[in-house]
């Protein structure tokens, strides 16, 4: 063997051993699925990505799954209900960003009609349902009745309350349940609050900083 | 018996290739001028031909492995350049444009967690902005205390979060919670404004 060869042959063998070290950097997410439910998981997340779907939201519940050691044929049913709820989400509210289309879906998963959300269809302009629609999820987690907290939700969004209030509404509700009332008076308790009903407070011109975070 | 008896031309094909040949000194002259007249091989000229120039390579077994193994692992980082492990060409994502070291997307809007756990060893967050690696995102203590926190980066929108504390999933007590997701642990949700800060 020429010296050239030893040479190319001792760089291959350094490659080599090398690439799984390299791989390993960026670990593979959905290693640990069947090669089945991988195929099927990767596909929805392809056909959302066709459709215009948050395919992320999908991703990021399988990887949720995975991290919460979910059999894998779990995994496949949850991803492709979200895939089914995003449509529905998308149909019900229109045109509104990704956040908005998963925290729809998500409420979509545990009960709500799709079309009960069209109140909340095609905001307008600087105006986001993002802070309606997640204290809908929560009251709905916190067992408030549904058609309750539905009805309380669009009626504080046709008023055009604000992502102050809707988060005000949480806490509140929170507070009340957390002293022992019945969820569902806990709901009814802090809407009262709401002094009057139309339009006492505008949406807040788009990009005025608002905090949100906890 | 030798060859050249078995053979009588073996013998004079032996006596003609054994004679001296008598050159023209004027055809060996003509002879040398043209060899002089050839232009001499240019440096660059050699490298090339010997760059063409046809070789054999013979190689053992296991170095031929080797080469292969060496080859294939070419090809496995060449294309964890081009597409995601997860499948996904890199091509398809969206214009996320850099990444920290703790894998979390760059973003102008910082949010500080926060969870009192007075007890725990060990706290980390999980969430759909670290892949829900339990790993990848630590919170620190605050020395002598009982307040355990971290600061993040995140994208404008709507994130779930869990924070995991000695192994054990909990919500955040001050945010919204998550609608059930059926798989056995809640999570929280937080909403990121533009501007949104500590």
């Amino acid at each position: 063997m020429t010296r050239f060869s030893r040479f190319l042959l001792g760089g291959m063998c350094g490659v080599a051993l090398c690439a799984p070290g390299l791989v390993a950097q960026d670990p593979d997410p959905f290693a640990k699925l069947d090669p089945n439910s991988r195929f099927a998981v990767e596909a929805i997340i392809d056909s959302a990505q066709v459709a215009g779907l948050p395919w992320r939201n999908l991703r990021s519940r399988a990887l949720e799954a995975i991290a919460k050691k979910v059999d894998s044929r779990r995994i496949v049913a949850a991803v492709r209900t979200r895939f089914t709820t995003l449509k529905e989400a998308r149909a019900a509210l229109g045109s509104v960003g990704d956040g908005e289309l998963g925290a729809a879906a998500a409420v979509i998963e545990v009960g709500v009609k799709p079309e009960q959300l069209t109140a909340l269809r095609n905001p307008p302009r600087g105006r986001s349902p993002l802070a309606a629609l997640t204290v809908l999820g929560d009251l709905i987690t916190r067992e408030v009745p549904r058609d309750e907290a539905i009805s309380a939700i669009t009626k504080l969004w046709q008023e055009g309350r604000t992502d102050a209030d809707f988060m005000g509404l949480f806490h509140g509700v929170e507070s009340d349940i957390l002293q022992g009332l019945n969820p569902g008076a806990a709901l009814q308790n802090r809407i009262r609050e709401f002094p009057g009903r139309a339009g006492i407070k505008p949406a807040p011109p788009a990009g005025e900083p608002e905090t949100l975070s906890p | 018996m030798t060859d050249a008896e078995e053979h009588p031309y073996v013998e004079w094909i032996a006596h003609e290739a054994r004679r001296s040949v008598t050159t023209d000194q004027a055809a060996r002259a003509r002879i040398m001028e043209l060899v002089r007249a050839e232009p001499l091989p240019s440096p660059h000229h050699g490298l090339l031909r010997r760059l063409l120039q046809p070789r054999a390579l013979s190689m053992s077994p296991i170095a031929s492995v080797a080469l292969a193994a060496g080859l294939i692992g070419i090809g496995v980082v060449a294309g964890s350049f081009v597409h995601r492990r997860d499948g996904l060409a890199k091509a398809g994502q969206p214009p996320v444009v850099a990444r920290s070291v703790a894998g979390l997307p760059v973003s102008d809007t910082v949010v500080k967690f926060v969870l009192v756990a007075p007890q725990a060893g060990e706290v980390s967050i999980v969430g759909d902005f670290n892949d829900w690696n339990a790993k990848a995102t630590p919170m620190t203590r605050v020395p002598q205390g009982a307040v355990w926190s971290v600061t993040l980066p995140l994208g404008v929108g709507r994130h779930e979060y869990a924070f995991v504390v000695d192994s054990q999933w909990i919500t955040d007590p001050r945010a919204p919670l998550a609608p059930d997701d059926g798989f056995g642990h809640a999570n929280s949700v937080v909403l990121v404004r533009r501007g949104s800060g500590l």
